[in-house]
């Protein structure tokens, strides 16, 4: 193409301290492209993109918007050059309308805040964009999906020509990502360049022009997608291709099995966040929850595991009624948890690795003989925590917060399977590691399913869900699907009801979708 | 003395809205901080000085003018000590805030010693007149109320008025409620949390030390030690009542004046009560009132948390 780039970065190097994010990387965005910038978490690609949004500043290298050069000392310096981000955590104010979410910070003279005019211009640019959404809705009452394209719209209204999304499709059903692909079409069509952080090869081969790809702090491939393919990419990536696809599974029949019965449990807020969820997760199975974040299942695994009290119903592990357990009776009884906060309730971050995989066994014997800490067996367990699950760090005496992200969730992970239990309940265990992390915990999850033991899997990416469950239960808005057995998961369904439509049941065709 | 309920009634309605003037001046200004995102404990001290300072300029001036704006000037002074030690230097703000109520709360005492000695009878000097709109002013009940006031409590009036359309209606104030609910927003928005949160705090000081003269200069006349008697944490109560609204923080104080001066016509209508325990009472109720609505309330999200922009 000949046209002028809109963004030209060349030679850009970011440190944090030895760290070094970015190492001389060449990026150019054409007008009028969708630009993939692909790689692995920890690869520098959200790093490069807050470079050019401002939000860092380039430890070396140049920068040019619109063919003169920049040096942008914040976004908000970007955003009068018409350079717009959406970051993954959306920069919206939850008890604000759309409207005032829209026209925080502005400057145009007036100071008046005039919001039906505002609500007018909004409703024009969103009508432009084909973006559906409300001015005068309170953003908190809003969907993931729909909160996005309120933060699209504001970039747009407030004069962007280049738009920035940072994993876009990370929180959204397939649906909603459908969605958002048509809406960035649209705005190509329009003229504007859009750039889509990600790390999902079909998204990148999917709707983008061009392809970036950034493999530890430096490009390993760009070019037009036209003539690559998934394996081109996966080498750029990770450097190497990907061996196996899918997961050894052999069914054993398990003993026993966790019901849970009309199960009600009440938020912090008071607000009844699990109405009725009944489910029963057998041994040598994984029983997965699908759902859009925010819809009970968090407070559903803290009821079950003891967090939350239950208002209404009952938890039966293999017979035993457990709902007025204490925590440790309850893992006692062989229930096991893995939250999703890692470093805020998973380890205490300042403590070393050895205390930390005793969290769950802090209280017998070999571990702890008349009240005073074994360290002897405790390093045994520690040790062997390490070398099993191949977590990364120097020594058994680390403290946990200086463990990288799979490195923690491993040891975590590590942790739960050595213990003697036999019901493990998992929220988001992969979220935001790379991947070979990532498979690494499923991996580990799949093989405790092996052994004839239950997981009950909460995840936000559905085509993990669907790779590795046995059966699956939507929840929406604090209510439970019927089971869907593997032989019907049909990914575009299953998302539908993500978003509350067609809450019965499951039904004809049985499409499986890839991962 | 007998008791005469149609008298205790037309002795709380005409004497609650100077009583409720001092917290309901501090209140409003607590609430502009907090929607800014700043917990400020030290209203309390920042009282007392004001109480001070109104004190000293009238004695030494004469003037009641001089009194409220240097008591106004010593407010900000100290509220913008709180705003380095909380906002630049990122200090807990609940310490911070505290240190400020000791502080001031010392230093009042200190400096009416420093002028006056140690006295048996309190120095005096003239208070505020009211002023009565004629004609108006001559309606029963009402116009006791509304029209017999000291011109302070008609300057509030348009004062509360002036913030609600402020904060709902204006671009900085927007900007300012986004400092309070999200500051790493409002920066990434092109708002300066920094610029607005000193502000604000400012803004709140000055109504907590006016605030405080107004009881010098217009209900007492005199100083004493301790003299606020935890208005100022009544008022950081007031604004946790009035759920962060203006209007709904001005009508809290009022019930508070209106308690208040209900337990000092208690206090002389039926002498046989402990006066402790009818003291005890406007305290009593602003605990009440935040044990029933604080439940419900739903702060600025960055209250109380410093802001690091950090890289």
């Amino acid at each position: 193409m000949a046209a002028e780039p809109v963004v030209r970065m060349q030679g850009i190097v970011k440190r944090f301290g030895p760290v070094v994010a970015n190492d001389r990387v060449d990026f150019e965005l054409l007008p009028g492209e969708i630009h993939a910038l692909l790689g692995e978490n920890g690869a520098g690609k959200t790093t490069l993109m807050n470079v050019l949004y401002g939000v860092y500043r380039p430890d070396e290298g140049r920068i040019s918007v619109g063919g003169s050069e920049v040096s942008f000392r914040s976004s908000t310096d970007a955003q009068r050059l018409g350079v717009g981000m959406v970051h993954q955590h959306f920069s919206l104010i939850p008890v604000f309308t759309v409207a005032e979410n829209m026209v925080i910070g502005l400057r145009d003279g007036h100071r008046r805040l005039e919001i039906s005019k505002v609500k007018a211009d909004i409703a024009r640019t969103a009508r432009e964009s084909n973006l559906n959404v409300d001015p005068g809705k309170v953003v908190g009452q809003l969907s993931i999906g729909e909160q996005q394209r309120v933060e699209i719209l504001k970039l747009l209204y407030r004069g962007a020509a280049v738009l920035i999304l940072d994993e876009p499709t990370s929180a959204l059903t397939p649906q909603e990502a459908l969605d958002l692909f048509s809406t960035l079409k649209t705005l190509r069509e329009r003229g504007k360049s859009v750039v889509i952080i990600t790390h999902k090869l079909y998204e990148a081969l999917s709707i983008a022009d061009r392809v970036t790809v950034l493999r530890k702090g430096r490009v390993t491939l760009s070019s037009i997608r036209k003539g690559l393919d998934e394996e081109a990419l996966t080498e750029a990536m990770i450097g190497r291709r990907i061996e196996s696809k899918g997961f050894e599974r052999t069914t054993i029949a398990g003993q026993g099995s966790m019901r849970v019965e009309n199960l009600v449990v009440q938020s912090q807020g008071g607000r009844e966040a699990v109405s009725g969820a009944s489910m029963e997760l057998r041994a040598g199975e994984i029983l997965g929850i699908a759902g859009v974040a925010g819809n009970g299942q968090k407070e559903l695994i803290e009821c079950i595991f003891g967090l939350i009290r239950a208002r209404k119903g009952r938890i039966v592990l293999d017979g035993l009624d457990i709902t007025s357990y204490s925590i440790r009776k309850r893992l006692e009884a062989g229930l096991c948890y893995i939250p999703q906060e890692r470093k805020t309730r998973a380890v205490a971050i300042d403590m070393s690795l050895m205390f930390n995989s005793i969290m769950h066994d802090h209280w017998h014997e070999p571990y702890v003989r008349r009240e005073m800490l074994e360290e002897s067996s405790i390093r045994k367990l520690t040790k062997g925590i390490i070398s099993k699950f191949n977590v990364v760090t120097p020594s058994e005496n680390s403290k946990a917060g200086s463990l990288s992200g799979g490195n923690l969730q491993k040891f975590i992970v590590g942790r739960e399977m050595s213990r003697t239990m036999k019901y493990l309940l998992a929220v988001n265990p992969t979220s935001g590691l790379d991947v070979g992390a990532a498979d690494e915990v499923r991996k580990t999850l799949v093989d405790h399913r092996n052994q004839g033991k239950g997981v009950l899997l909460v995840s936000e990416d559905l085509d993990e869900l669907l790779s590795m469950c046995d059966e699956l239960i939507v929840m929406y808005r604090g209510k439970v699907s019927n089971p869907i057995p593997e032989s019907a998961f049909d990914k575009l369904k299953i998302g539908a009801m993500m978003l509350g439509s067609g809450q019965e049941q499951t039904a004809g065709s049985t499409v499986k979708a890839g991962s | 003395m007998g008791f005469d309920v149609g008298s205790v009634i037309s002795a709380v309605l005409a004497g609650m809205v100077p009583r409720a003037m001092p917290a309901l001046l501090a209140a409003t200004g607590e609430n502009v901080d907090e929607i800014g995102g700043i917990l400020n404990l030290g209203v309390e001290g920042i009282m007392l000085m004001g109480c001070i300072t109104a004190f000293l300029v009238d004695y030494a001036t004469g003037s009641i003018l001089l009194g409220f704006v240097a008591a106004g000037g010593v407010g900000m002074l100290f509220s913008f000590f709180h705003g380095v030690a909380s906002i630049t230097l990122r200090a807990d703000q609940v310490v911070s805030g505290t240190a400020i109520w000791f502080i001031g709360w010392g230093l009042s005492g200190v400096l009416y010693v420093a002028a006056f000695g140690f006295s048996a009878s309190p120095v005096k000097i003239n208070t505020l007149a009211s002023v009565s709109i004629p004609y108006l002013s001559g309606l029963p009940i009402v116009g006791q109320l509304i029209f017999g006031e000291s011109p302070v409590f008609y300057l509030a009036l348009v004062l509360i008025g002036g913030i609600q359309y402020f904060l709902y209606h204006t671009k900085p104030g927007l900007n300012l409620r986004t400092v309070g609910e999200d500051p790493r927003v409002a920066e990434m928005m092109g708002v300066n949390p920094i610029r607005y949160r000193y502000g604000a705090l400012l803004f709140g000081g000055l109504l907590a030390g006016i605030g405080g003269a107004y009881i010098t200069l217009v209900i007492v006349g005199s100083f004493d030690y301790d003299m606020t008697a935890g208005i100022g944490f009544v008022a950081v109560a007031l604004v946790l009542f009035g759920k962060w609204r203006p209007w709904r923080v001005f009508i809290g104080a009022l019930v508070f004046g209106g308690i208040y001066v209900l337990y000092l016509t208690l206090e002389t209508a039926l002498p046989s009560l402990p006066y402790q325990f009818l003291e005890m009472w406007p305290y009593l109720a602003t605990l009440g009132f935040i044990v029933v609505v604080g439940k419900r309330a739903n702060p600025p999200a960055a209250l109380a948390k410093p802001y690091d922009r950090g890289e």
